[in-house]
């Protein structure tokens, strides 16, 4: 059962060749076995799971039409609300809080018959490149336990890999869904910015962040983007564009579409990962596509850009967790200052205390033209070099990550994780839809992926690339820990 | 490159009310320098003349609605996550404090 598509899957309980209830026992039996090791749940719904599937194998024998998502077991990163359920966002401030409402994307895979199966790790308040600063636990890399799985959806990522759930949903602000899915060897998509709704998601990086799907083929990419993929009237940030059938043409291939590569951006990649990219650009080549110079050397300071407009939107939305209406209270504070003070000091750890000052900082009288406007600036330069590119390509390929996974620990300098995300990070900063899909392993054994990238609103094209990309390929495996 | 000064620190930490013991001050102090000694980079990019990015999807429109009562979240749930509460209300240390 876990070796197959989370389309199979669903397939065959609407065909009654096994129940609902059976999936989800399978599943759960899967994560009893191997998730002690990995680490990828924060929390599982072994009650909440099996009851949801005993009543969709009631409504599918009662002969209904069952949903788009029937019978798929699919895990939640834990900074995405599930009604009834604690929202930890890997944070010790807010270990006890309980969701009092669904977020749209989890309300919608409900309304389709998917199931909730549990929600899985990430670094905490989804930031960080490795998992690495969940307050809550470890999560390793199937691929090889030393390693991290990637972050910031490092839980969700591993839990996909080691077939733990055909699906799960990740949030994506910098290469939080795409970077662990290069490191975890799966697929993992960051749509349009406000093609997902942001209702029910915690924020982080408004005018950045984006729910996406983490799932072992590009198909059941698509499915779950049909799903989640709508008009939200409680995000304002939601776009109006109309419901898309991106199953449909999905087996459309590439043959004549134009692939911008941005080489001169890519010079200072290591000659490893440049070989396996270089590979995967002929690969792409076979099926037709034309590859094209473009020029994105811009990007070299994405990051710096990134940096300042995410950490002073953390900033500011961090504010809110402040000891009074939710999370933990310092329970030593004796007064209204001592509340925020010491709620927040026991509460947060390093990295997001680190980053909320830093987005004070560059928000704070005197500087904020100084960095904050000026960062805004680049970023239409940003938005306009991608606009500029895209009159010469039909897609954009370039790696997801320099490298591959790296050792837990390994990773000592903040401003050198941050660096991690130089190929990721352009892409949020211009809205414009990104997969990663397994391009293959290094020497060492360990995935690295593939990033293509669309222009706004063609998140349609940037799956069928996936899916033409994935069947020309054989780089979807399953590690030999779970086997 | 910045020089930040423990005083900058320290004003930070209070502007975004995050106690923070001073070792914790002290490595925050040598991250900051180091990020931000990063971030000036964007010193050498002109820009003049460039509107300031607000969105990126070029399309969206204030969204408006009547204005009219619709259903909100019922008292009792929503202060089922407060730390302190007293009759119905969240409860917080005194502001003014009586003599």
């Amino acid at each position: 059962m876990h070796t197959l598509s989370a389309i199979e899957i669903r397939d065959k309980f609407l065909r009654g060749e096994v129940s609902a209830v059976s999936i989800v026992e399978t599943f759960l039996k899967r994560i009893e076995r191997y998730d002690g090791e990995i680490g990828s749940f924060l929390s599982v719904f072994n009650e909440r799971a099996l009851a949801k599937a005993k009543a969709l194998d009631d409504k599918r024998k009662s002969g209904v039409k069952m949903g788009k998502l029937a019978g798929i077991p699919i895990a939640i990163k834990d900074n995405i609300h599930v009604k009834g359920e604690i929202t930890t966002c890997a944070s010790k401030f807010l270990i006890n809080y309980r969701a009092i409402f669904d977020s749209t994307a989890v309300r919608l895979i409900e309304e389709e018959d998917g199931i909730i199966i549990g929600k899985t790790n990430l670094d905490e308040f989804a930031m960080g490149s490795s998992t690495e600063n969940s307050a809550l636990q470890k999560t390793r890399n199937p691929w090889n336990l030393k390693c991290v799985p990637g972050g910031t959806s490092g839980g969700s990522a591993a839990a996909v890999a080691a077939r733990l759930c055909p699906l799960a949903l990740g949030s994506d602000t910098g290469g939080s869904v795409r970077l662990p899915a290069s490191f975890c060897g799966v697929i993992g998509f960051k749509p349009t910015y406000g093609r997902v709704s942001r209702f029910g998601l915690v924020a982080h990086g408004s005018s950045l962040d984006q729910i996406g799907p983490l799932a072992n083929s590009s198909a059941d990419t698509a499915l779950l983007m049909e799903v989640i993929g709508r008009h939200c009237e409680k995000d304002a940030t939601s776009y109006s564009g109309p419901l898309e059938n991106y199953l449909e043409g999905i087996d459309k291939g590439i043959k004549g579409m134009r692939v911008g590569v941005p080489w001169k951006f890519l010079d200072k990649l290591a000659e490893e990962p440049k070989q396996i990219f270089t590979n995967s650009i002929e690969v792409l080549k076979k099926l037709g596509a034309e590859i094209v110079n473009i020029d994105l050397s811009i990007l070299k300071y994405s990051l710096a850009v990134y940096y300042i407009l995410s950490t002073a939107e953390a900033s500011s939305n961090l504010a809110r967790f402040d000891g009074i209406r939710y999370g933990v209270r310092s329970p030593n504070a004796q007064t209204l200052d001592e509340v925020y003070d010491q709620s927040k000091e026991n509460g947060f750890g390093p990295e997001v205390k680190r980053r909320i000052l830093l987005g004070t900082y560059v928000l704070s009288a005197g500087y904020k033209d100084a960095y904050y406007k000026k960062a805004q600036q680049v970023r239409t330069l940003i938005i306009r070099s991608y606009q500029e590119a895209f009159k010469k390509c039909d897609l954009i390929a370039s790696p997801v990550s320099p490298f591959t996974a790296f050792e837990i620990g390994a990773m000592k300098d903040p401003l050198q994780m941050y660096l991690e995300d130089i190929y990721t990070i352009g892409i949020n900063l211009a809205g414009v839809p990104a997969i990663s899909v397994p391009q293959g392993f290094a020497k060492d054994g360990k995935p690295l992926g593939l990033q293509l990238i669309g222009p706004q609103k063609q998140d349609g094209r940037v799956l069928m690339a996936a899916q033409a990309f994935e069947k020309a390929t054989h780089h979807l495996l399953i590690p030999e820990l779970v086997k | 490159m910045k020089k930040f000064t423990k005083e900058t620190v320290k004003n930070l930490v209070k502007l975004s009310r995050i106690g923070c013991s001073e070792e914790e001050q002290e490595a925050i102090l040598q991250d900051l320098e180091k990020i931000v000694g990063y971030v000036e980079l964007l010193e050498e990019i002109d820009v003049t003349d460039v509107p300031p990015c607000k969105h990126v999807l070029d399309d969206l429109f204030n969204v408006l609605r009547d204005d009219i009562v619709g259903e909100s979240l019922p008292r009792d749930v929503f202060l089922a996550n407060a730390p302190s509460q007293i009759g119905g209300m969240i409860r917080v240390p005194p502001v003014i404090k009586s003599k």
